[in-house]
């Protein structure tokens, strides 16, 4: 098999910042919360005790980084776990029991489906507290229709195959036809959704924050980093560095996982495309 | 062809009604009472009950739907209690700036995606393939907030060639109009560039191996005609269907580019409404912007059937 | 006598495979040449390298490629395009695709025609009524409005083969022309050919499966088999004194002849080998009744006058 670059490029992103995330259990150089007025905006550089320099409260931003990844990640896994799960059950729901169960589940997949961006996110937000949970709430429900959608569309494609047929014809129960059969079909491009969607996930978390309504101050999260230091960055442009690259670098990093696991599991062979 | 507008406008039509039941049902959920919201805590109780039951807050919620939805017909979208006003004229007054940098990001985009997907595609595998493949990850992948502080520190503050902040109205000259729209509309082109890029790019390479392509070689026509007449002309689907999501997405996806530039359009009208739970004022937003957006994909898919005579021969049961 | 087309010693390779491998034919000036074999024998292959319309991933290589009397492996790109272009018309096998579905007739049947004769799109348009009245439309112009979906697979055919006909071509090559036409067209088609090489003094290539058709319609032919020329000549010779065993097989099961696309043919048993077709023996070897050792490694190439074939057998 030809080298997938996306994939080995994704996965060693990826690792970095799970790397970033594992170490901020272990140690972290500074306290992340912790101010000091008088480091107040300390430069960055590999031989200074804050390496990537220190923010208008003179906290390190190395460390804020560790501490904001484990928001992000826990975030992003959490939301699109439950959405994937809901989503998932759902499309199923709908496509095997059809009827008007059918209608009714699509037709509210289609309306949620219509709300663009992060209007979806936000709307949520206002109903819900602000901060972690908030976060996860909205951004489980804004994933639920992509996953019901593609379960949907992939049993629908999936019944018309032989082996169904065949299954359903052995007497089998609609319950382990599922899981015998349609899991299986589905399961590569749930996979590669997942790693997708763990991007977009990442994105929403971060606007949010950016935005003021997911996590709140005092808490570290790269989103609120990034937003705090809109006030000082035209002095000190340093300071949105740091967290504009690991949001990048997370984004980036699921979005090739899920492109190289597209090339390898779905389009077998005809991936250079 | 009527049967088919006919069937998407239906469909659309039961979107918009789920849409108006999902946000009038979540927004109902809100914490608080909302006429405790607006008279503040030191109102009386008393004063509260009457406002409650000025705004229909003791009738059953079903009751209080139909009204909403009736009066969402005719346009009346209620007062918002932050600012004071109806909805439906802060909306009107803030469609100009949200519409402007919407189209003029997507003109960027369609330009950029069509020059580097076909490139690409012509030349896969070359230096300015991989180029488009980076431009295809890194769009999606960088943050528009970043991306616009990063252009505000360049463009506004190292070179001051173009504003920072502010929307100047098209009706006070046109440069001063595009300047100010530039940067929020590259930052949105790039958040958007990426997935347009990639479907250019792909239904271009299947569109090439098509059998008409040899046609095309063997008649011995110019590069122009091979490419833009025979490969572009039958890649153009999928990118059309993909530039009216985008474009319905940015109609009310500009949030976090309309804060950046501070400019006063529905984005940031929909910020102010969750940031204060302004549920009048959101309720409006929300069912404003996914109308658009239902009705821009409705207007896509028609000019899309249009433009591709063999689906319209499909719906004539041809 | 001029030949239209000069082949001499092809190679097609797909990476390290051989696909085409020392092919060599001659089509002369005003006649039809018919190139039989069965499917994956290598025909559209050679057939598309005379007209540098090849695939991207195959390389090839050649003794010599002469087309119309242009030396097509020393010309450039943009020399061998536009030479193709007014020189050579192509009517391939599956007409669906070969016409652009979203454009109407009448703006991909002069194109060709516009770009190469520097004419107008009107004079043009009157060129194409022209042909398209004599390949058999009733009505030309309201064929032009229409698009290529709009027709069945007969008038997609006889609306390229007048495209093809468009700049005067001095060849044609028309692949498989009646594949998928019910057996009343593919006659009109074929009497069509018949009718503008008669008329026109212009060359075909035939390249077709069916050895009945090119008995019936060629002049001569080149018989191929697993990416070779294995027989060719005037076609009296070849069908009179067929030499190869592969070509006497063809010729007795002509009446049951039913070569289905991408089937193997049943009445030979064994199958078309595609790996190795640049071994020096003989690449029927393993279906042929007459095999000898010898034919495993080596095979001998007979030239008398203009009849060619390649067997140990004398």
């Amino acid at each position: 098999m030809k080298k997938n670059i996306s994939l080995i490029l994704g996965i060693i992103l990826v690792f970095i910042i799970l790397g970033i995330w594992v170490l901020s259990f272990v140690r972290m150089p500074y306290n992340p919360n912790e101010m000091n007025i008088s480091n107040r905006f300390l430069g960055p550089g590999l031989d200074r005790d804050h390496v990537l320099g220190t923010d208008n409260f003179g906290r390190d931003i190395l460390s804020r980084i560790m501490y904001g990844s484990r928001n992000v990640l826990l975030v992003a896994l959490v939301s699109v776990t439950l959405g994937s799960l809901v989503g998932i059950f759902l499309g199923a729901l709908a496509a095997i029991l059809k009827g008007p169960v059918e209608k009714i589940i699509m037709r509210i997949m289609d309306g949620l489906m219509a709300f663009p961006g992060i209007l979806l996110a936000m709307m949520l937000v206002a109903v819900l507290e602000r901060g972690i949970k908030g976060s996860i709430a909205a951004i489980s429900i804004f994933m639920v229709p992509v996953f019901s959608r593609l379960v949907y569309s992939m049993i629908l494609d999936t019944e018309n195959l032989l082996y169904i047929k065949a299954a359903k014809s052995y007497g089998s129960s609609k319950k382990q036809i599922f899981f015998k059969h349609y899991i299986p079909a589905m399961l590569p491009r749930l996979i590669t959704q997942f790693s997708s969607s763990m991007g977009s996930a990442v994105m929403i978390e971060t606007s949010l924050s950016f935005l003021g309504l997911g996590i709140q101050p005092p808490y570290a999260s790269w989103g609120l980093m990034l937003s705090e230091s809109r006030q000082f960055f035209l002095n000190y442009p340093y300071l949105a560095v740091a967290p504009g690259i690991a949001i990048i670098i997370t984004i980036l990093g699921f979005n090739l996982i899920g492109d190289g696991l597209n090339d390898i599991l779905i389009n077998r062979g005809s991936n250079h495309e | 062809m009527l049967s088919y507008v006919l069937d998407r406008l239906k469909s659309s039509l039961v979107v918009l009604f789920v849409v108006s039941i999902i946000t009038f049902f979540v927004l109902m959920i809100i914490p608080g009472n909302p006429a405790q919201l607006i008279l503040g805590t030191d109102a009386t109780p008393e004063a509260i009950a009457e406002l409650s039951s000025a705004m229909g807050l003791d009738k059953p919620l079903y009751q209080r739907y139909l009204s909403w939805l009736l009066d969402l017909l005719k346009l009346d979208m209620g007062k918002s209690y932050v600012y004071g006003e109806s909805v439906t004229s802060l909306i009107a007054r803030s469609i100009p700036v949200t519409f402007s940098i919407a189209i003029f990001a997507m003109t960027m985009a369609v330009i950029i995606a069509f020059l580097f997907g076909m490139l690409s595609a012509i030349k896969k595998n070359s230096i300015i393939d991989y180029f488009s493949r980076s431009i295809m990850q890194l769009g999606t992948a960088i943050p528009s907030f970043w991306i616009g502080m990063v252009l505000i520190v360049y463009f506004g503050v190292k070179l001051k060639i173009l504003p920072v902040s502010g929307f100047v109205p098209i009706e006070r000259g046109f440069a001063p109009f595009i300047k100010s729209i530039f940067l929020p509309s590259l930052v949105l082109a790039i958040g958007e560039v990426g997935t347009l890029l990639r479907i250019v790019r792909s239904s271009m390479l299947d569109s090439l191996k098509q059998d008409y392509m040899d046609m095309a070689r063997v008649k011995g026509l110019g590069w122009g005609k091979i490419y833009i007449k025979y490969a572009l002309r039958g890649a153009l689907t999928a990118p059309l269907t993909i530039i009216g999501m985008q474009l319905a997405k940015l109609a009310g996806g500009t949030t976090v580019v309309e804060t950046i530039f501070a400019l006063p359009g529905l984005g940031r009208l929909v910020l102010t409404a969750v940031e204060h739970r302004d549920i009048v004022l959101l309720q409006g937003l929300v069912m404003f912007i996914t109308s658009t957006v239902v009705f821009v994909t409705l207007i896509v898919d028609i000019l899309v059937m249009l433009f591709n005579p063999r689906i319209k021969s499909f719906h004539q049961g041809e | 006598m001029n030949n239209t087309v000069e082949l001499k010693n092809l190679h097609i390779k797909a990476g390290n495979t051989s696909l085409v491998y020392k092919t060599s034919l001659i089509v002369k000036e005003g006649e039809i040449f018919g190139l039989v074999g069965e499917s994956g024998s290598g025909k559209t292959l050679t057939a598309k390298a005379i007209i540098n319309l090849l695939p991207q991933g195959l390389t090839y290589t050649a003794d010599e490629i002469i087309t119309v009397g242009k030396n097509m492996l020393t010309a450039s790109n943009e020399e061998k395009r536009d030479h193709i272009g007014k020189n050579v018309g192509y009517i391939p096998q599956n007409t669906v695709f070969y016409l652009h579905p979203l454009i109407k007739i009448k703006n991909q049947i002069g194109d060709g025609y516009i770009q190469h004769t520097h004419k107008t799109k009107q004079e043009a348009l009157e060129k194409a009524e022209m042909l398209l009245s004599k390949v058999g439309f009733k009505s030309p112009k309201t064929i032009l409005n229409y698009y290529p979906w709009q027709l069945s697979g007969g008038m997609r055919q006889r609306c390229n083969i007048a495209m093809a006909l468009m700049n005067d071509p001095k060849l044609i090559i028309a692949d498989e022309p009646t594949t998928a036409l019910d057996t009343t067209v593919q006659k009109q088609v074929m009497e069509l050919f018949k009718a503008i090489n008669e008329e026109m003094k212009l060359s075909i290539l035939l390249i077709s499966h069916d050895l009945g058709l090119v008995k019936r319609y060629s002049h001569s032919l080149g018989v191929m088999y697993a990416g070779q020329i294995v027989e060719a000549g005037s076609a009296s010779t070849v069908f009179d004194e067929p030499k190869h065993p592969y070509t006497q097989l063809l010729i007795k099961i002509i009446p049951s002849l039913n070569i289905k696309k991408n089937e193997p043919l049943t009445e030979i048993p064994g199958f078309v080998q595609d790996k190795d077709r640049d071994s020096q023996g003989c690449l029927f070897y393993n279906r042929c009744p007459k095999a000898m050792d010898i034919c495993r490694v080596k095979v001998r190439e007979h030239m008398k006058e203009d009849h060619y074939y390649r067997c140990n057998l004398e």
